[in-house]
């Protein structure tokens, strides 16, 4: 179980994050939503170390994350999947996936082989293109790419930052729907970060709706659907 | 507050702290013996060219490894001027102010491209290059023997005035109205418009792109600035006796921005006390060794030693150099 | 005929030694963002080092491995007793300024370079002295006639050879030497796949420590040994850097072998003093015909 109570995360004079607390439970898909500027992407940053946390906690079943490396962060089983397709361009997409995997090769080489194997079962054209530049691939086969990279480290909770961004509906839907099957057959916990809420809320079990640093609703997903007033007071639709 | 009144203030402090720089060197070097006076004429000439990198380094954020070549330049540019065109000293060190800001625009239009490290290599070669050049054109440039100038005796109504003056002394004078006037230019640049212009560049290239500055053109602007400055002190330098490639080495361009750094980039109260350093480092330390006995062959290396450690103290510790460490103890006083 | 062989094959040798420092500097470049003007002081100590062992009548490849070994130590050392520290300093008015963040690093170095180069001068008396090579400078001979290469250029010719392959084997063929790659192109994706970077970044310093040692042991050979003499290299090898992309690998590599032949001919064919300005106008022209280099790509370059 993820919980997080009280988090704050400043940049100079702003608070991205103003006492955020909610508890996304193992096993479901938990979204958070909120406009541009909500803080999305600083609590995601928050939970993986990348930004310090100012004061509050963040609890993965009993380890306490603030003020541990990324490294170790990551190493503990939380992979994030970061905005914008993050991939490294230069690489090819094979040694992306390798990369994602690098520090379980000594610890577990043979898994590692499978984990490879499995992700580019999930994502067959990765695998046919394993050998070209990342670069070279498309939108949303890049956004697989960055979730594959993300999955060859077997990861207990999975961040993803806006994974539909910039992808044509159809697109953003099928990884989505992969994410989904993901999730209700291995039992990993997902984190999901989205703008667009009918999306995210379609295959979440919970919902987070955040607005200017500050949790404003904790609910059901069934529920935030239905709650039309919410969605037109913070998202503006 | 009027814009106008503001500059007038402005100018005012200026001219006043640039005729109070002139009056203390006259009155320390009354209390100095004449080795002493003409290292008091070197720190007035140096500091010129430091108060270049304050400019350059401090108030735009460009750094240059070469500020010795551009001295290498005016020092050439006037003492050719001198012996073969017969131009007067006096009007030999203005121009080279002019020649050297040439060459700068030239320097500045690729410098303008590139920025950091890029630009600090650049510069680096640059200092190996030029003094190399005066060899290539030997019959030009007169080789590694270089072209004797001097200052010249000082003129008679002077004496008449006040008094038998040393060389030293002499020296001292030539140099010192130079002086004053760089410390005014660069107090002006940095308190104005065109200062704040220039510290936006340094701090952020995109923000200060984006409220409207033209980053490249004000780039070159200063390294024109920077190398007339440079030029001047490298013209002056020359005039102590020789301009040869061997009194302009890498070495000096490298001193010059120690000079800046342990004093404080970005102040010119800095530029001042690090040129002092630099100088009189030197001289404090082989009394020292001699004191200690210490033999020659470490002693010759502790200048080099000592200035070395100071640049990384100040890097590590404190990176706004002198000027800063005095700005915190003030600050902490007042709470 | 014979000198166009003569410059070749001099400049074949000596670019070989230019590209090792080139390298040097791109892999610090890329992994951490900074030009180490250090480099080549920390190459000349080690060098020393090699040759107080050989005084000291240890053999010359006791001495050689001894010397990269203290090459790799003091870079790691530089990064982690100074540029570490330094750039990762927040909330520092000086480096939240863009232009300082790049300008600071540069100081330390110079820093590091003075303080090197003293130290030299009253450890060992900053005299010149010679440095040895495993083989004799002859030109090698076939039957009575003299090639235009010497046992020397071959045996330098033939290190860097290796080195090369071997680095290039490292960087594309080990996991480590992806995470260094990864590092240099997007730390913050390496470090979300669980990738110490600082480590990465401190092998990357340390490799450019052995890499520059190397070339030190190379070119003393033919230059002789004192504080300064390895200042050139340092030059030439920033300028094979900028020719070939400072942030390419192999850029920077062909960046040296076109300096070793630019230097080499203008040494046969027009005089020695002409070198520095061949190298200035060089490096000038790079920086105005293609600033990003030959192999260098324009949105990695970090400025
Ligand atoms: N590195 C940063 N420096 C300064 N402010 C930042 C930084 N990152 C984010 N912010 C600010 O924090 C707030 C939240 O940003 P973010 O978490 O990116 O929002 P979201 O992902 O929900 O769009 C915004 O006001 C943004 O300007
Ligand atoms: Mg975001």
């Amino acid at each position: 179980m993820l919980a997080i109570s009280n988090l704050v995360t400043e940049f100079a004079s702003v608070k991205a994050l103003n006492g955020v607390s909610f508890q996304a439970k193992p096993g479901l898909i938990t979204t958070v939503i909120g406009a541009n500027g909500a803080g999305k992407s600083t609590l995601l940053r928050t939970i993986s170390g990348l930004e310090r946390a100012s004061s509050g906690s963040i609890k993965w079943f009993d380890q306490e994350l603030t003020h541990k490396s990324v490294e170790s962060i990551v190493r503990s089983g939380i992979a994030q999947v970061p905005e914008g397709h993050a991939v490294i361009s230069q690489l090819s997409v094979g040694e992306n996936i390798e990369l994602g995997g690098l520090f379980r090769k000594r610890i577990a080489r043979g898994d590692l082989a499978i984990a490879t194997k499995e992700v580019y079962e999930l994502f067959p054209i990765l695998y046919e293109r394993r050998n070209e530049a990342a670069g070279s691939l498309s939108g949303g086969e890049r956004q697989m790419l960055a979730i594959s990279r993300a999955l060859v480290s077997r990861p207990k909770l999975l961040l993803l930052d806006e994974p539909s961004l910039g992808l044509a509906p159809l697109i953003s839907a099928q990884i989505i729907s992969i994410v989904n099957d993901l999730c209700r057959a291995t039992g990993l916990t997902v984190l999901l970060v989205e703008q667009n809420a009918n999306t995210a809320l379609a295959v979440a079990d919970h919902g987070i709706l955040l607005a200017l640093g500050k949790v404003v609703a904790d609910l059901p997903a069934k529920e935030m659907i239905a709650d039309s007033s919410l969605r037109a007071a913070y998202l503006g639709y | 507050m009027s814009k106008r009144r503001e500059h007038k203030i402005i100018g005012l402090r200026s001219t006043l702290l640039s005729i109070a720089l002139f009056l203390f060197f006259i009155l320390l070097s009354q209390q100095f013996d004449p080795y002493n006076q003409s290292q008091l004429a070197n720190i007035a000439t140096l500091l010129i060219a430091v108060l270049s990198i304050t400019l350059l380094t401090g108030a735009s954020g460009q750094i240059s490894l070469g500020q010795g070549a551009i001295m290498a330049v005016g020092g050439y540019g006037s003492a050719l001027l001198v012996t073969r065109l017969g131009f007067s000293m006096w009007i030999s060190f203005i121009l080279a102010i002019f020649i050297s800001a040439l060459f700068g625009l030239f320097l500045g239009l690729a410098a303008a491209r590139l920025s950091g490290p890029y630009l600090a290599g650049t510069t680096l070669v640059m200092a190996l290059a030029i003094p190399s050049i005066a060899v290539r054109f030997e019959s030009f440039f007169s080789g590694d023997v270089g072209l004797s100038v001097d200052y010249g005796m000082p003129p008679v109504w002077l004496t008449n005035l006040v008094g038998e003056i040393s060389i030293e002394e002499w020296s001292l004078y030539v140099v010192l109205p130079f002086t004053a006037a760089a410390l005014f230019a660069v107090l002006n640049l940095s308190n104005t418009r065109t200062g704040r212009t220039w510290r936006a560049v340094r701090d952020n290239e995109v923000s200060a792109a984006l409220s409207g500055i033209n980053i490249q053109r004000t780039k070159v602007i200063v390294f024109v600035c920077a190398s007339g400055l440079a030029g001047l002190a490298g013209a002056l330098y020359g005039f102590r006796g020789l301009v040869a490639p061997s009194v302009y080495p890498t070495d000096l361009s490298l001193t010059l921005l120690t000079a800046a750094v342990i004093g404080g980039l970005r102040s010119i109260g800095g530029a001042i006390f690090g040129t002092f350093a630099i100088v009189f480092l030197p001289d404090l330390i082989e009394k020292i060794t001699k004191n200690l006995a210490i033999p020659e062959t470490i002693g010759n290396y502790l200048p080099a030693l000592t200035i070395g450690t100071l640049l990384l103290l100040t890097v590590i510790l404190n990176p706004r150099g002198a000027a800063g460490a005095l700005e915190h103890i003030r600050h902490r006083k007042k709470h | 005929m014979t000198s166009f062989l003569t410059a070749f094959f001099s400049g074949t040798a000596q670019g070989a030694i230019y590209a090792l420092v080139s390298l040097g500097l791109v892999l610090v470049w890329r992994g951490a963002g900074i030009v180490n003007f250090a480099q080549m002081g920390q190459a000349m100590f080690t060098t020393y080092i090699a040759s107080q062992l050989i005084q000291h009548s240890y053999s010359y490849w006791s001495a050689f491995v001894i010397a990269l070994i203290s090459g790799a130590a003091l870079g790691a050392l530089v990064d982690l007793g100074l540029m570490r520290p330094l750039t990762s300093r927040k909330n520092s008015q000086l480096l939240n300024s863009q232009s300082m963040r790049t300008t600071i690093p540069v100081i330390a170095s110079l820093g590091i370079l003075g303080v090197l180069k003293a130290l030299a001068g009253i450890f060992w008396a900053g005299e010149e002295r010679g440095f040895p090579s495993p083989v004799a400078p002859n030109a090698i001979k076939i039957g009575s006639t003299n090639l235009a290469i010497t046992g020397f250029d071959l045996f330098v010719i033939g290190v860097v050879f290796l080195t090369l392959v071997l680095t290039t084997i490292f960087f594309t063929k080990t996991g480590m030497g992806l995470a260094m790659r990864a590092s240099a192109l997007n730390p913050e994706v390496t470090r979300l796949s669980g990738i110490k970077v600082g480590s990465v970044r401190t092998l990357g310093w340390a490799i450019s420590g052995t890499a520059s040692s190397l070339a030190g042991l190379l070119v003393t050979p033919r230059t002789n040994l004192s504080p300064n003499t390895l200042d050139l290299l340092l030059i030439v090898g920033f300028t094979a850097a900028v020719v070939g992309g400072l942030t390419s690998l192999a850029g920077s590599v062909l960046g040296g072998f076109i300096l070793g032949y630019v230097i080499s001919f203008v040494n046969v064919y027009s005089a020695p003093e002409n070198v520095f300005i061949a190298i200035l106008i060089f490096l000038l022209l790079a920086l105005f015909i293609r600033p990003q280099g030959i192999l260098g790509s324009k949105e990695v370059r970090r400025v």
